[in-house]
C-alpha cells in the first residue's frame, strides 16, 4: 500500500514542528511493524519546473510547426520555442526551466532553428501525469505564477510503500498509519471536522434490504443527486497518482480517495440505472452471471454475496461493481455505498473468481463496520468542498449491531514472563493510552477497553502484550542467554548417518544435486514407470503450476538423468552425481485422508569417462562396476559381517540385462543398473549412464556395525592361487560362495584377480582365477592341511559348475 | 718415518735387553709414539674426500706395516712387565683408529648416495593422479553448518513429513480456514485437506503432540509453494527453529538469534528485530542484519534500507499450546523460520534464486 506523507500530517497535529525527516518517519513505522519498503521522493522529481503564463508568442521565424512564446516565470520574461498549437495568449501552462529534468532529459537553454529557447512547456505526459502527449498541460486562473509545480499541484510530497500485516486492517487507511505514528511519537492524533448532514434513516424513500447479517453486517447509503461533472481537481487527481490508482472521473476519485485515507471501501451507482429505489443484498443464484466494470462476465454460485436491485445483480459484493449501472459521463444522481462485509466470505469469492481489487484486500481482514458512516461523511464534505454541492439529505443505513467492546485484564507479571523485562506500569498504562485503548491501573493489573479498530486483532492478553513490545521499542529489549542445563545438543544416529553419506559420496568425488519433488505424466509415461509396482502410485497434485509439475516423484532417476543433460549441453560429460531426497508414494488403502508414504532415498548416476587421459594414464568410461564400487564403498562403512547381493531384475528403465537389485542381509535396498539406451538417446545424451538407488531409511535403519575386539594373530598365512575354466552364464558370486562354502572357518578371503577369455580356452567358456587366503588364529598351518581343502574345492566346483582347474 | 722411529725403538730395546733400565722412561717413549701416531692419524682422517683415500689410509693406520700392528705383533718382544701396558694402549689406539674409519666410512658412502639419488629428479609440477573432490551441495552445507550451530547451543533436530494436513500446516498454527494470512502462502493440494507443506512450522506441532518441554529443536527441510517466478521457485528450503520451556522469553530469543546471525554471517554485523505478524507466534518479529555490501548506509542490495531481512521469528502464540495439550501459564517459548536459499545468498552474493534447483555443476562446484 502507498501513501504520502503530507496525507498522513492531515491528521496529526503540528507535525511539522516535531521535525522528523521522512526517513526517521519510515525508521519510526518499520520499527513498529508497518515495514516502510521504499520511500520516494516526488517533490524532487519536479525541481525546476514552475507556473508560468505566456504572455505573447509569434511564429518561429524559420519553423512552421514551431512557435516562439515569452513566458512569464514569476521572476522574468523567458523566451522559449514550443511546438504544441494548443495554447493562447494569456494561458497558465507548466514550464520546465534549465535543470529540471523532463522525460529523463536535463532541460537545458539552447537555440532551436536559430531561436533561443530558455525552457520547455510541458505536456501531462512529460510530467508523468497522464498518458495524454496532446499539447502542452493548460492551468486554470488560479494558479500563481512563478509558483513551484509540485507545490501548486500536491506532488511536493514523500510517497511511502507500506506493507501492512493482515492483522492490522485499520491501517489500510491513511487515518490508521496517523494513528500509529501517534502512539509511536506523542504527536496528537486528530481528526478534522468534516461537514456532512449526520442524519440518519429518516424516511424511507430508500430500502436497504440485508438477507444475512452474518455476510453483510452493515449496509450504509446515501443518494446524491444531480451532481455537477466537474474534472477531477489536479491536487486530488496526484494523490491517487502517486497512491498508484488512475484518475477515473470526479466520483469514482472521490470513492478511492476517501478509501485510500479511510480504509473503508466505496462503491458508487449510477442510481438511474438502479431498478427502484431498493438495494438487496443477497447470495447470488447458481450460475447468476454478473458483467463487471473492468468488462468481464462472472458466473456465480450460491456461495457469494451480491448487491441487486430488485432485477438482477448489480456488483459483486466487496469485490467488484457491475458494468451496467457504473458512472458514466452521463451520470446525474449517484447511490453511494459503504458497506461491511464478512471478511471470510470475501475472501473465498475472491479466490474463486480469481479476482482481487483494493476493496477486496481490505474487507477480507476484517474492517470496521464504524467506518461506513465517517466514509460516507467525509465523501460528502469532499464533494461539498470541490463542486459545492451542499450539506443535505438524510444516510441510509442498515445495521445489525454487533459487540464492539471488549475488556481485556492486562497482568504485569505475565508482561515480564512473556517478555523478559520489568516494564513499569505507568509506562505500560502511557502506551496504551498512545494507541487509544482505554485503560486504568489496578494493583499488578491494567483493566483495557479495546476500541472498535482494534476489535479483531487485540483479543487476548497476549494481543496487549505485543502492543507494548512492539511500542516499547524491540530494540530495548536484552539479549538473554537461556541456560543449557539438563540437555545436550546432537543428531540422531539417523540423521548422523545420512549426513555421513553424504559426506563420504562426495569425497569420492560426486556432486550433490537437489531437484524438485514434481514430475509430469510426461516423464512417468517415458520411463515406463506407471508399470512398474515400485514406482507407479504418484501422489497427484490438484492445482500444479503446469504439467510439469502434477506428479510428486516416486524415484530420483528422470530427475538425475535430467541433471546429467543439462550438464552435457555445457559441455560437462563426465559426471557422477547424487541426490538425497524424499519420494513420495500413495498408500494402497483408498482413504483419501491418509499421507502419502514418505521414504528418503539416495540416487546416485555415473556417466562420461571414468578415469581422464592424462599424461600417465590411459581414459577409461564409466561401466557398471564403477557404480558398484561406489556402493560396496559405502556398504562396507556401515555393515560387518553382511551379505551384499545384486539380483539380476527387470526393471523397464534399465538395460535388460544390465538389470539388478540390492540386496543386504537378504533385505531389498535398492536397485542399481544401466539406463536403457533407448531412454538415454530419447534424452539426447550420447553416452552410457549407470543409476543406483536405494532406500536410505531401510539402508541405515538396518545398519549392522558391532564393534568388538578380536585379537590380532601373527601366525602366518598361506595364499594359494586357483584358476578354473567354467562357462560364461556361471555367475562370480556363486562361484565366490561355493568356495567359502567349502573353505571352511579357515579361509580367511577370496579374491577374484583376473578373468581370462581367448583362444586358449574354449569357446564360450572363462577363466576365472581366484587367491585364496587361509590362516588358522591359534597356530601355524600347515601346507598339507590347505591342500586338502583346496582339493575339496575344486572337487565341488568341478561337481557343481562343471569347472576345471586350468592349468 | 714411522719405520725409521720404530726400527730406532727396537734397536734400543735389544741393545739394553739385559740392562735394568728406567721403566718408565721406555714406557714415556713408546706413548708419546703412540700418540703422535693418533695425532697424526686424525689429521690425515680429516682431510680424506673420498671413499679411496679412505682406503690408503686404512691400509697406512691398520695395514700389515702400520706402526700398531708392527708393535703388537712384536709385543712378545718386550719386558713382560711392559707387555700389558703397551698392549692396551696400542689395541685402544687401534680400536679408536677402525671405530673412526668406519664413522668415516659411513659419513662418505652416505655422501655418495645422496650423490647419486640427486641425479634420480622428477618434475614435481606434473599433476597428481586424479582423487578430485566432489560438493555437497550449497543448501546441504549451509543446513548442516546452521545444525551444528544450534547443536552447540543444545538443539536437537526434528523432521516431519513434506505432504501434511491442513491440521497441522494451518489449522493448530492459529491459522483456521478463513485467516487472512492463508493468502500469504499459496498452497499445493492434494486433497481438500491434504497438501505440500508450506513451511515447517507443522514439525512444532507434531513434535509437541510426543514430547514434554523443555523442548529445543530445529527442523530443516522441503516446503512447497504456488509461485514460480525470479524470485520465487515452487519449492524451496526452511529451517525452523522451536523452543518451550518454563521462564523462555523474548530475551532468550533475541540471544539465540542473535548467537545464530553472529556465527553465520560473523560478528561485524549488526542485528536487529522488527515487529511484524505471524498467526502462530505474538509476539512476532522479522530479524534483519546490517547489509554487508554498504555497511548498513543503504545500497542498491538492502533497497536503500542498510537492511537485510534474514528470518521470522516470535513467541510462541499461547493457542498453540492449548492443540498440543500444553498449560499455557506453565511454559512460554518462541519460533523461528528461514529460508536456506536466502541465507547463502546472503552469505555467497548469489544473485539468481533459480541456480539452486538447475544443479549446473559450473554452479555446484564452487561451493
Amino acid at each position: 500500500m502507498k501513501v504520502t506523507l503530507n496525507w498522513i500530517k492531515e491528521f496529526l497535529d503540528d507535525y511539522n514542528q516535531n521535525k522528523i525527516s521522512p526517513g526517521d518517519f519510515a525508521d519510526i513505522l518499520t520499527m513498529s511493524g508497518t515495514e516502510v519498503k521504499k520511500i520516494e521522493n516526488i517533490g524532487s522529481k519536479y525541481e525546476n519546473i514552475i507556473i508560468g503564463k505566456i504572455v505573447d508568442f509569434i511564429n518561429h521565424p524559420s519553423a512552421d510547426k514551431l512557435s516562439l512564446c515569452k513566458v512569464d516565470t514569476g521572476t522574468r520574461i523567458a523566451s522559449i520555442v514550443c511546438g504544441a498549437k494548443n495554447f493562447k495568449k494569456g494561458d497558465i501552462v507548466v514550464t520546465a526551466l534549465p535543470g529540471a529534468v523532463v522525460n529523463g532529459m536535463t532541460i537545458r537553454e539552447n537555440k532551436i532553428r536559430g531561436q533561443i529557447s530558455e525552457g520547455m512547456m510541458c505536456s501531462e505526459m512529460e510530467l508523468g501525469l497522464s498518458s495524454d502527449s496532446e499539447g502542452i498541460m493548460i492551468l486554470d486562473e488560479s494558479f500563481r505564477v512563478g509558483e513551484s509545480f509540485s507545490k501548486s499541484v500536491g506532488l511536493d510530497d514523500i510517497v511511502l510503500e507500506l506493507e501492512v500485516t493482515p492483522n492490522r486492517p485499520d491501517c489500510l487507511g491513511v487515518i490508521g498509519i496517523a494513528r500509529e505514528i501517534s502512539a509511536l511519537t506523542g504527536i496528537e492524533f486528530k481528526i478534522p471536522e468534516y461537514d456532512f448532514d449526520k442524519r440518519l434513516n429518516i424516511d424511507s424513500n430508500f430500502i436497504i434490504e440485508i438477507e444475512d447479517y452474518n455476510l453483510c453486517p452493515r449496509y450504509t447509503a446515501k443518494i446524491f443527486e444531480n451532481i455537477t461533472n466537474i474534472q477531477t481537481p489536479l491536487w486530488l487527481r496526484n494523490r491517487l497518482l502517486m497512491c498508484d490508482i488512475r484518475s477515473i472521473s470526479l466520483i469514482v476519485d472521490l470513492t478511492n480517495y476517501i478509501m485510500l485515507e479511510t480504509g473503508q471501501p466505496l462503491h458508487a451507482f449510477d442510481k438511474d440505472l438502479l431498478y427502484s429505489n431498493k438495494i438487496v443484498v443477497r447470495r447470488a443464484k447458481e450460475d447468476e452471471k454478473i458483467k463487471l466494470i473492468d468488462d468481464s462476465t462472472r458466473i456465480l454460485d450460491n456461495d457469494m454475496l451480491v448487491i441487486a436491485d430488485e432485477k438482477k445483480a448489480v456488483a459483486i459484493a466487496g469485490i467488484m461493481g457491475g458494468k451496467d449501472t457504473e458512472i458514466n459521463p452521463d451520470t446525474k444522481n449517484i447511490l453511494l455505498e459503504a458497506a461491511n462485509f464478512n471478511g471470510p466470505s470475501i475472501m473465498r469469492t475472491s479466490k474463486k473468481i480469481g479476482l482481487r481489487s483494493e476493496a477486496s484486500n481490505r474487507f477480507e481482514k476484517k474492517i470496521d463496520p464504524l467506518l461506513t458512516l465517517y466514509a460516507v461523511g467525509r465523501f460528502e464534505d469532499v464533494l461539498n468542498k470541490i463542486t459545492g454541492y451542499g450539506i443535505k439529505g438524510c444516510i441510509y443505513d442498515n445495521y445489525k449491531k454487533t459487540e464492539r467492546q471488549r475488556n481485556i485484564v492486562l497482568r504485569t507479571d505475565r508482561v515480564k514472563q512473556i517478555l523478559g523485562k520489568d516494564i513499569d506500569k505507568n509506562t505500560i498504562s502511557r502506551i496504551f493510552t498512545g494507541l487509544k485503548i482505554e485503560n486504568r491501573i489496578r494493583d499488578k493489573n491494567i483493566e483495557t477497553i479495546i476500541p472498535s479498530w482494534r476489535y479483531e486483532d487485540l483479543e487476548r492478553e497476549i494481543d496487549l502484550v505485543e502492543e507494548i513490545a512492539r511500542i516499547y521499542g524491540y530494540d530495548k529489549f536484552d539479549s538473554i542467554p537461556t541456560t543449557v542445563t539438563g540437555r545436550r545438543g546432537k543428531y540422531t544416529g539417523y540423521q548422523k548417518a545420512v549426513r555421513e553419506i553424504r559426506q563420504s559420496l562426495c569425497d569420492i568425488g560426486l556432486n550433490e544435486v537437489i531437484n524438485y519433488s514434481f514430475c509430469s505424466i510426461d516423464t512417468i509415461k517415458k520411463f515406463r514407470l506407471d508399470l512398474e509396482k515400485e514406482y507407479s502410485d504418484n501422489v497427484e497434485i490438484l492445482n500444479p503450476i503446469n504439467e510439469d509439475f502434477r506428479y510428486l516423484r516416486t524415484t530420483l532417476l528422470p530427475s538425475l538423468l535430467k541433471n546429467v543433460r543439462d550438464n552435457i549441453n555445457h559441455n560437462i560429460k563426465d559426471i557422477g552425481i547424487f541426490e538425497i531426497s524424499k519420494i513420495f508414494k500413495k498408500r494402497s488403502d483408498e482413504d483419501n485422508d491418509t499421507l502419502p508414504l514418505e521414504i528418503n532415498k539416495i540416487g546416485v548416476m555415473l556417466t562420461g569417462k571414468r578415469v581422464q587421459k592424462s599424461w600417465s594414464e590411459e581414459e577409461r568410461n564409466t561401466d557398471f562396476y564403477d557404480l558398484k564400487g561406489i556402493l560396496e564403498f559405502i556398504y562396507d562403512k556401515y555393515y560387518f559381517n553382511s551379505i551384499l547381493k545384486i539380483e539380476e531384475s527387470d526393471y523397464k528403465f534399465f538395460h535388460p540385462r544390465i538389470n539388478g537389485s540390492i540386496r543386504i542381509n537378504g533385505k531389498k535396498m535398492g536397485i542399481i543398473g544401466k539406463i536403457h539406451p533407448l531412454l538415454v538417446m530419447e534424452a539426447e545424451i550420447n553416452q552410457d549412464v549407470y543409476y543406483m538407488e536405494l532406500n536410505l531409511d531401510d539402508f541405515v535403519n538396518n545398519i549392522r556395525k558391532e564393534k568388538k575386539y578380536k585379537a590380532i594373530t601373527n601366525f602366518p598365512s598361506i595364499d594359494v592361487d586357483l584358476a578354473i575354466v567354467v562357462d560364461e552364464e556361471i555367475k562370480n558370486d556363486d562361484i565366490v560362495s561355493e568356495i567359502k562354502k567349502c573353505g571352511s572357518s579357515l579361509l580367511k578371503d577370496v579374491r577374484l584377480f583376473d578373468i581370462y577369455r581367448g583362444p586358449q580356452i574354449e569357446k564360450n567358456k572363462k577363466s576365472m582365477a581366484y587367491s585364496l587366503n587361509f590362516r588358522e588364529d591359534s597356530r601355524t598351518l600347515k601346507d598339507a592341511e590347505v591342500e586338502i581343502i583346496v582339493k575339496r574345492i575344486l572337487e565341488n566346483l568341478g561337481k557343481k559348475f562343471n569347472a576345471k582347474i586350468r592349468e | 718415518m714411522i719405520q725409521k722411529l720404530l726400527k730406532n725403538w727396537l734397536k734400543l730395546q735389544r741393545k739394553n735387553l739385559h740392562k735394568i733400565m728406567d721403566e718408565k722412561e721406555k714406557i714415556d717413549d713408546i706413548n708419546n709414539l703412540i700418540e703422535s701416531e693418533l695425532v697424526n692419524f686424525t689429521r690425515e682422517l680429516d682431510n680424506v674426500k673420498s671413499l679411496s683415500e679412505l682406503e690408503s689410509v686404512k691400509t697406512k693406520y691398520t695395514g700389515k706395516k702400520s706402526f700398531l700392528t708392527v708393535t703388537l705383533r712384536n709385543i712378545g718382544s718386550l719386558p713382560v712387565q711392559l707387555r700389558p701396558i703397551i698392549g692396551n694402549k696400542s689395541n685402544a689406539a687401534r680400536k679408536k683408529i677402525e671405530a673412526d674409519i668406519l664413522k668415516k666410512e659411513q659419513f662418505l658412502k652416505g655422501i655418495e648416495y645422496e650423490k647419486k639419488l640427486r641425479e634420480e629428479s622428477i618434475d614435481l609440477s606434473l599433476p597428481g593422479r586424479g582423487i578430485k573432490a566432489g560438493r555437497k551441495n550449497i543448501i546441504s552445507s549451509v543446513i548442516e553448518e546452521i545444525e551444528e550451530i544450534f547443536i552447540g547451543m543444545g538443539f536437537e533436530i526434528a523432521e516431519g513429513p513434506e505432504v501434511e494436513t491442513d491440521y497441522y500446516n494451518f489449522e493448530a498454527l492459529n491459522t483456521p480456514a478463513d485467516h487472512p494470512a492463508r493468502s500469504l502462502h499459496d498452497t499445493f493440494f492434494v486433497s481438500d485437506s491434504i497438501l505440500l507443506r508450506t513451511h515447517t512450522s507443522p514439525v512444532q506441532i507434531r513434535y509437541m503432540e510426543k514430547n514434554k518441554p523443555p523442548i529445543f529443536i530445529i527442523v530443516p527441510g522441503k516446503v512447497y509453494r504456488r509461485d514460480y517466478d525470479v524470485t520465487h521457485t515452487p519449492m524451496f528450503t526452511q529451517i525452523e527453529g522451536l523452543v518451550v520451556d518454563k521462564d523462555i522469553n523474548f530475551g532468550n530469543l533475541k540471544w539465540t538469534i542473535e548467537t545464530f546471525a553472529y556465527e553465520i554471517f560473523g560478528r561485524k554485523r549488526k542485528v536487529r528485530f522488527r515487529p511484524h505478524y505471524f498467526p502462530f507466534t505474538e509476539p512476532s518479529a522479522e530479524v534483519d542484519v546490517s547489509c554487508n555490501i554498504c555497511g548498513g548506509k543503504g545500497c542498491r542490495s538492502c533497497s536503500g534500507s542498510g537492511w537485510l531481512e534474514i528470518l521470522g521469528a516470535g513467541m510462541v502464540d499461547p493457542n498453540l499450546y492449548k492443540f498440543v495439550g500444553y498449560d499455557p501459564e506453565e511454559v512460554s517459548g518462541f519460533a523461528f523460520g528461514m529460508g536456506i536459499e536466502r541465507i547463502c545468498m546472503l552469505k555467497y552474493g548469489i544473485d539468481d534464486l533459480r541456480l539452486f534447483f538447475e544443479n549446473d555443476l559450473r554452479f555446484i562446484d564452487q561451493f
